[in-house]
């Protein structure tokens, strides 16, 4: 759909006494796929946190496309275009397959869509001035009502946007592998299946800018590479921009055309996959500083 | 088409889906000409609590936000009537029942927006002490604010709806209103669980934040389920004062709260057949324990009591004094209905919770989750 362009400028999360991110910058131009890795700790889901509105950034700015997105609220960010899936996978277990996608299309139904056009930055005293003042309270308020009798009236207009969400929500679970699956509990589902189900989901809200927490934990081989095909696919089939957190090297190397590096933190290498594979920065922080010697010294 | 259709509530019987309701609200309309007033009257007080238990339901089965003050809106339903047409009131407006109607069902869910709005980031427990707190504060009010609700002295007289000339004002009139009352409330709540705002609040309920990166914008949707819920409240309490035609700060306890909790996880929760039933065992059975009928009845077992007296006496010769004698068998039904009720309610509560965990009609959904509950690889288990 969108283009969902990404750059990110001096981008810093401090909790009390710790940097979880210091000074990150990098460009993801629309279309591509692009890797985050690093080792354990190292900030990447605390990047993706920062980037969907979990957590406020303490530093820097998040661009998507030509405009400004930090500190924007969670629910503005995915209307937005930024979706994601997550590391522990978290979908709603106790609702079925479709219905979790259907979740997903929340905003492209009916009445909706419009909570988008309160995408103001706030600024840094936000919540005293949400407190203060109920501009925006008469319009919500009416909002609410409407859709409130949209779908206890349920006229045509509300029945086909209805129709319309389950139908791509039906498309979306064919296009992830999960046809036939529609009225499984989430839940019951296997862990492969799961992984697929937030995808199809994240996938639901029509993102310009898809961040893949670890898509292929867990998974075999076989998994694994019919997740890459399927990243492949939904890059070129949806337009979307995708960055992803990934451990296993195969896939990042087999998917990623560029790749960003964190360690402790901050930024330590960027380009394409051979060009981190060789950078002795990256080989240090996986493998210690001796590895780098041993790498330098041609010894085994 | 909709999927939530195949989801929805199926425990009734095996009758189709689309001529099980009609059919038992047929019979439902049938019984003023088979009972008497007595009857009537704890009818109407099932109607009401089923009534309130959908408007519940709303908060706390689809949202899942667990509302322990769900009184404060009974009561500012009520209170809006009682002050706008009582005329001991201290304002003295006199005003239509009809028009006072919405007045109190927009302020009751105002009431729910105020409530709301300080509790959005509130999860579980906390959530459910600050609304508990929040209902005493009415009460307080209620009894202090003497100026504007005449203290504990109560309002008296309350206004009575007309239709034209036509007065509602037997059991049999409030019956069929109420049963009104509650079919369109039934059939608003079923609406929303069946539209995307039902699916927001489902999503909210499982995982607020993931239900946000899905473009959920929850403190809408947490203030319209107050919004919703306190205004059904508020419904409730315009027709009970009406009802009733007095009211004091007595009525609108903590205990009211606790009732309607108690219909709704008994019956089971996001289930209305279990809010219709929940409400028949919770509010109708103790009131049908101190009916005449059921003192008439009970009056055939004094052999029993003669029976058990008899043992009793036996234990009396050894240990002369030690235990009471059972009062008349025609008393029984009075005597648990009074002192030993909340004994045997708690009792009945525990049995439910511990053997149909899932209540008494769960909905499809909750019994999916309750009987998946062992299984090996749960989503976001990892969380």
């Amino acid at each position: 759909m969108a283009a969902g362009a990404l750059s990110v400028r001096g981008l810093g999360m401090q909790f009390e006494g710790l940097s979880a991110l210091a000074d990150v910058s990098m460009e993801v131009p629309a279309g591509e796929i692009h890797g985050l890795i690093g080792p354990n700790g190292a900030g990447k889901t605390t990047f993706f946190n920062c980037l969907t509105g979990f957590y406020r950034p303490t530093a820097g700015e998040l661009w998507l496309d030509a405009q400004r997105v930090d500190g924007l609220p969670t629910h503005v960010l995915s209307a937005l275009g930024v979706s994601r899936t997550f590391q522990n996978i978290r979908l709603f277990a106790n609702m079925t397959a479709i219905e979790n996608v259907l979740v997903g299309s929340h905003i492209h139904i009916g009445v909706g869509g419009t909570d988008v056009l309160t995408a103001r930055r706030p600024s840094k005293y936000a919540a005293l001035e949400r407190m203060l003042s109920l501009r925006g309270a008469p319009r919500a308020a009416l909002q609410g009502v409407v859709e409130l009798a949209g779908a206890v009236g349920r006229p045509p207009a509300v029945r086909r946007a209805e129709m319309e969400a389950v139908n791509t929500a039906r498309t979306l679970l064919g296009a992830v592998g999960l046809a036939g699956k529609e009225n499984a509990l989430a839940r019951n589902l296997p862990y492969g299946d799961q992984r697929r189900l937030e995808v199809a989901r994240a996938l639901a809200t029509r993102p310009g800018l898809l961040l893949l927490d670890e898509p292929t934990a867990g998974m075999n081989p076989q998994e694994s590479a019919a997740m890459v095909g399927l990243i492949r696919r939904i890059r070129d089939q949806f337009e979307t921009t995708v960055v992803l957190i990934e451990h296993q090297m195969r896939v990042v190397m087999g998917v990623c055309e560029r790749i960003t590096v964190l360690d402790y933190g901050r930024k330590i290498a960027e380009g394409t996959p051979a060009e981190v594979q060789r950078d002795t920065r990256v080989i240090e922080a996986y493998l210690g500083t001796r590895a780098v010697k041993e790498a330098g010294d041609g010894s085994p | 088409m909709n999927p939530m259709r195949q989801l929805g509530d199926s425990t009734v019987g095996r009758l189709p889906g689309a001529a099980r309701w009609p059919l038992f609200l047929a019979l439902v309309a049938m019984l003023p000409f088979l009972l008497s007033d007595v009857w009537i009257q704890m009818l109407f007080f099932v109607g009401l609590f089923i009534v309130l238990g959908l408007g519940l339901n709303v908060v706390v089965g689809f949202a899942g936000l667990l509302d322990l003050g769900y009184v404060a809106f009974f009561a500012a339903g009520a209170y809006s009537l009682g002050i706008m047409t009582s005329p001991g009131s201290p304002f003295d407006l006199d005003m239509n029942f009809w028009l006072v109607l919405p007045l109190g069902v927009l302020i009751a869910a105002s009431f729910g927006v105020l409530l709301g709005l300080p509790v959005l980031p509130l999860r579980g427990d906390y959530l459910a002490i600050v609304t508990l707190g929040f209902g005493e504060i009415i009460r307080l009010f209620l009894v202090n604010r003497e100026d504007v609700t005449a203290g504990s002295q109560g309002l008296s007289a309350i206004a009575r709806p007309e239709i034209g000339s036509f007065q509602i004002e037997t059991f049999t009139h409030w019956f069929y209103f109420i049963l009104i009352a509650a079919v369109i409330v039934g059939f608003i709540a079923s609406r929303l669980r069946d539209s995307r705002i039902g699916r927001a609040w489902e999503a909210i309920r499982e995982d607020e934040d993931v239900a946000a990166a899905m473009g959920v914008n929850k403190v809408k949707y947490k203030l319209m389920a107050f919004a919703i819920g306190a205004s059904v409240g508020g419904l409730g309490g315009v027709l009970y004062a009406s009802f009733i035609g007095f009211i004091n700060p007595a009525g609108f306890s903590l205990q009211v709260s606790i009732d309607v909790i108690a219909v709704v996880i008994i019956g089971g929760m996001g289930s209305t057949p279990g809010v219709i039933l929940g409400s028949l065992v919770l509010i109708g059975f103790p009131r049908i324990l101190q009916f005449k009928e059921t003192a008439d009845f009970l009056g055939k077992f004094e052999w029993l009591r003669d029976g058990l007296n008899g043992i009793v006496a036996a234990f009396d010769t050894v240990i002369p004094g030690s235990i009471g004698r059972l009062p008349a068998a025609s008393e029984w039904g009075r005597e648990l209905a009074d002192d030993t009720r909340f004994i045997i309610f708690g009792a009945l509560l525990v049995a439910i919770m511990v053997l149909r965990p899932e209540g008494l009609v769960p909905s499809r959904r909750r019994q999916l989750e309750f009987e998946t509950e062992d299984l090996p690889v749960p989503a976001g288990g990892a969380a």
